[in-house]
């Protein structure tokens, strides 16, 4: 089916979220939550667009707005704008110093009131992107702790958690850098514990953590004993199907 | 010898005649009625423990029958006349009857009460009649009939037909047509399919769920199975807040009752069909009051709202068709499928049919829950029912709708109460929770009451909800102590707008509603705060100095006995003086004084 965004006619699947389908059309509709791995947090709310189906029109979140019929959709309409605007200001007010916000700040040109200035400090949105990446790897060390406004993300009991591997894939995903992450050339310190790291055996690169290692080899059977870093295994594998090639 | 007196005793063990004592009351009675059997005359009388009847301002409640005669705020010490007079004889204790304020004549029965008089009791039908731990009482007023005949009379389509054309809409606050959710899920093939009773009712001030639960938990009981029976689900769950311990044994002790009974388990009454319900105890956060959010914590998540693009009815609870409602509308079922969905919508108005249960508190005279049909007007609710306002103060606004309800002033007093006029007005039905305010209410206050709850209880998932409540919060506060600016209105206008169209769920789109009612009818009194520094309710503690008006001050040293900082001085029939050095402008002298000698003035400007 077709729908239209912005006047341009989009090809698009049923079932496919509206933001997945604008992306593909070089449509930019900015988002902080959503990644395309980790699909489906709705959370910072920049995503919304207005819709008309069937001459009714309504703001929807296009991260997770499924295409179920033709529609027109508006990523830029003076409401959306307006609307869109203010979620930004509150946003800076609570994480002034995070680059991706302060970028969004310049594109919709808003200074953040007098009133909401230094209301905060934070640089983490909650988006939960961490929390969902964590809980996809097989592992759940940090979770939302909380509700309201003292929602936080932390490990459990704030104490450094037993189900962290410091593989520091939440610090990777976070929008706004807000998970501070320390690298030695040995060690790697994140959520207040400090690991040691490992080797690879073939290039002798230090590049994961005792405990990442061993909890990828509980997950993926029949992995070498010793570590080899991804560009190291690359290597191997290439060499292997030219050999089988040959 | 023995003497069959022929009563039948009702002594109300709602939770708030309960904590008035009238456990007490009950053993009291009972033990009296015992004392009897080994004298020479055994009296015989049946004591039960009812519900809540509705009238908590005036419990404990007692009521005799077959007499009719209803005794309120009934205490220990009464026990002996009424059981001499009341129940061995057929006297009344006039003492104990209410006092119409209007006419000053003592009422006998309940049905003459004026707080009840307007009342149509159809959700709160049973309350206050029936044991609810006894079955047998439920039966005898009819129920477990509605069951039969869906089982054994009607088909699906049938029973569908007939919630359609009553009309009946969610009792949760949304209003949606019950009907059309039932028959959105039962057109789904997918298998097994749910039904679940939201029962976390988390509105300050709301009780009228809990009241049913607690009171009459077997309607709820047949209302699901009615509605699982129509769309063929396998099984139900209730979701009780733990903090209703009442309500969950009341409602576990229903379950065990109704499956001994054959209406739960396999093969019901005969038919084939296999339910049962399963209690999930929630853990206290309001926020998984919200549908999506309350299936998240049965199936064990962090209670957290979901887009719901894709419907619950579609995909619910596990990912399976799910039909949730609310406490009061299961409870409206089996009348419906009893007496028919014309019958239903013969009550109330023609968008709003039926009637609503609303919990009336705040600063009214009689607090209560009440049951009226729709369409009522908040003059007759909070007037006539309610009596008006404590201490004939003047009435200012009412809050509906919990906390992201909305402020409705006094000019409304003549709205027509139902789901679409209450929105609106800028309110909201909500679970229909009614807080009457008077003139020492600051409606300022009020917003930044509502938002620190709201801010407290928001899941915290999604920007505008958090943030916005953060911020609103600190600009209501800053407002509150005069710290104030001009931009401020327009600035948490604009919150409002994104919060109500950017949030996540219901809830988030609710909550501006506080803000954005008293931003609409209360402007004027924002403005003070900002612009004069004053608070003209005298609540705001900053912006506020008592003073005495020497012209109507009598010198009855109500207020210097009232003060509990010592800071008003005068002799008898003298002139009293505040010391504005010593004021901790709590307010009880405004309160107390019987001249209107006490009055507010702008913070700082008595020293």
């Amino acid at each position: 089916m077709n729908i239209i965004i912005d006047d341009k006619t989009c090809p698009a699947m049923a079932g496919e979220m509206l933001l997945t389908v604008a992306r593909r059309n070089n449509i930019h509709i900015p988002t902080l939550c959503h990644s395309d791995a980790l699909p489906g947090q709705a959370t910072c709310r920049l995503c919304i667009v207005e819709v008309v189906e069937k001459g009714r029109a309504k703001v929807v979140t296009s991260c997770v707005y499924p295409v179920t019929q033709p529609m027109e959709v508006h990523t830029h309409s003076p409401k959306i704008l307006a609307l869109r605007r203010t979620i930004i200001k509150l946003l800076a007010a609570r994480a002034p110093h995070s680059e991706d916000i302060q970028q969004l700040m310049e594109e919709y040109q808003i200074t953040i009131p007098r009133r909401l200035h230094g209301s905060s400090t934070e640089s983490c949105v909650l988006c939960g992107l961490c929390v969902k990446a964590c809980e996809k790897l097989g592992l759940t060390a940090i979770a939302t702790v909380g509700r309201g406004t003292g929602k936080k993300i932390s490990t459990p009991y704030d104490e450094p958690a037993d189900d962290c591997v410091g593989c520091g894939t939440c610090a990777q995903n976070c929008p706004t850098g807000a998970i501070p992450i320390e690298e030695q050339p040995t060690r790697r310190t994140i959520w207040g514990k400090s690991f040691e790291l490992l080797s690879c055996s073939v290039c002798g690169h230090a590049f994961t953590t005792r405990e990442q290692w061993e909890h990828i080899r509980r997950q993926v059977p029949g992995i070498s004993d010793t570590p080899v870093c991804e560009s190291c295994r690359k290597q191997q594998l290439c060499a292997q199907l030219r050999r089988g090639h040959q | 010898m023995k003497h069959d007196t022929g009563k039948k005793v009702l002594v109300c063990c709602g939770t708030g005649c309960l904590a008035n004592g009238s456990l007490d009351i009950l053993t009291g009675l009972r033990q009296r009625v015992q004392d009897t059997a080994c004298g020479a005359v055994r009296v015989e009388a049946l004591i039960k423990a009812t519900g809540c009847n509705g009238f908590c301002e005036k419990g404990p409640i007692v009521k005799i029958l077959p007499d009719d005669v209803s005794y309120y705020r009934v205490q220990s010490t009464d026990l002996d006349e009424i059981f001499a007079s009341s129940i061995q004889k057929n006297e009344v204790v006039e003492r104990l009857l209410h006092l119409d304020a209007a006419t000053g004549q003592r009422i006998r029965s309940q049905h003459d009460n004026p707080f009840y008089k307007k009342q149509t009791k159809l959700a709160l039908r049973n309350i206050g009649e029936i044991d609810p731990t006894d079955v047998e009482d439920y039966r005898e007023r009819g129920g477990y009939q509605a069951l039969g005949k869906a089982l054994q009379e009607m088909s699906s389509e049938q029973i569908l037909e007939e919630v359609c054309v009553s009309g009946l809409r969610g009792r949760g606050g949304a209003g949606f047509p019950t009907a059309q959710k039932w028959r959105q899920c039962a057109s789904y093939a997918a298998s097994p399919k749910y039904v679940v009773c939201n029962g976390d009712e988390g509105d300050p001030g709301a009780f009228m769920d809990r009241s049913i639960m607690e009171g009459d938990p077997h309607t709820i009981i047949e209302g699901m199975l009615i509605c699982a029976r129509a769309i063929n689900a396998a099984a139900g769950f209730i979701y009780i807040r733990d903090e209703y311990g009442l309500a969950v044994k009341n409602f576990a002790h229903a379950l065990q009752s109704a499956r001994k009974q054959g209406f739960l388990g396999k093969n019901i009454l005969n038919s084939g069909f296999d339910f049962d319900i399963e209690i999930v105890r929630g853990g206290g956060a309001f926020v998984c009051g919200e549908s999506t959010a309350l299936m998240a914590s049965i199936e064990g998540n962090v209670g957290e709202p979901r887009a719901k693009y894709v419907r619950s009815v579609e995909k619910g609870l596990w990912g399976q068709p799910t039909v949730l409602n609310n406490v009061e509308t299961w409870a409206s079922i089996p009348p419906i499928i009893q007496h028919g969905g014309q019958w239903f919508h013969s009550i109330g108005t023609a968008t709003s049919p039926g009637t609503k249960v609303f919990s009336l508190v705040g600063k009214v005279r009689n607090t209560g829950l009440v049951e009226v049909p729709m369409g009522i007007t908040l003059r007759e609710l909070i007037f006539d029912i309610g009596g008006g306002v404590i201490g004939n103060r003047e009435f200012k606004a009412v809050q509906s709708g919990g906390p992201s309800g909305g402020c409705i002033p006094a000019s409304l007093l003549d709205l027509k109460v139902d789901f679409d006029t209450l929105t609106a007005a800028g309110s909201m039905m909500g679970s229909g929770g009614m807080i009457v305010m008077d003139q020492r209410t600051c409606m300022v206050d009020v917003a930044r009451y509502y938002v620190n709850f709201l801010a407290e209880e928001s899941c915290g998932k999604c920007v505008p909800c958090r943030e916005g409540l953060r911020n609103l919060l600190n600009i209501l506060t800053a407002i509150c102590q005069g710290k104030g600016c001009a931009d401020d209105l327009d600035l948490m206008a604009e919150i409002c707008a994104a919060m109500a169209e950017g949030a996540l769920c219901g809830l988030g789109k609710s909550a501006p509603n506080p803000v954005a009612s008293t931003l609409k009818y209360f402007r004027d009194e924002y403005l003070a705060h900002i612009v004069d520094h004053y608070c003209p309710a005298g609540i705001c503690k900053e912006l506020t100095d008592f003073v005495i008006n020497p012209d109507l001050c009598t010198g009855c040293r109500r207020c210097v006995k009232h003060c509990p900082a010592d800071a008003i001085s005068g002799n008898p029939k003298e002139v009293h003086s505040i010391d504005p050095a010593h004021c901790i402008k709590c307010g009880n002298c405004i309160d107390n004084c019987r001249f209107q000698a006490v009055q507010t003035m702008k913070g700082g400007s008595s020293q």
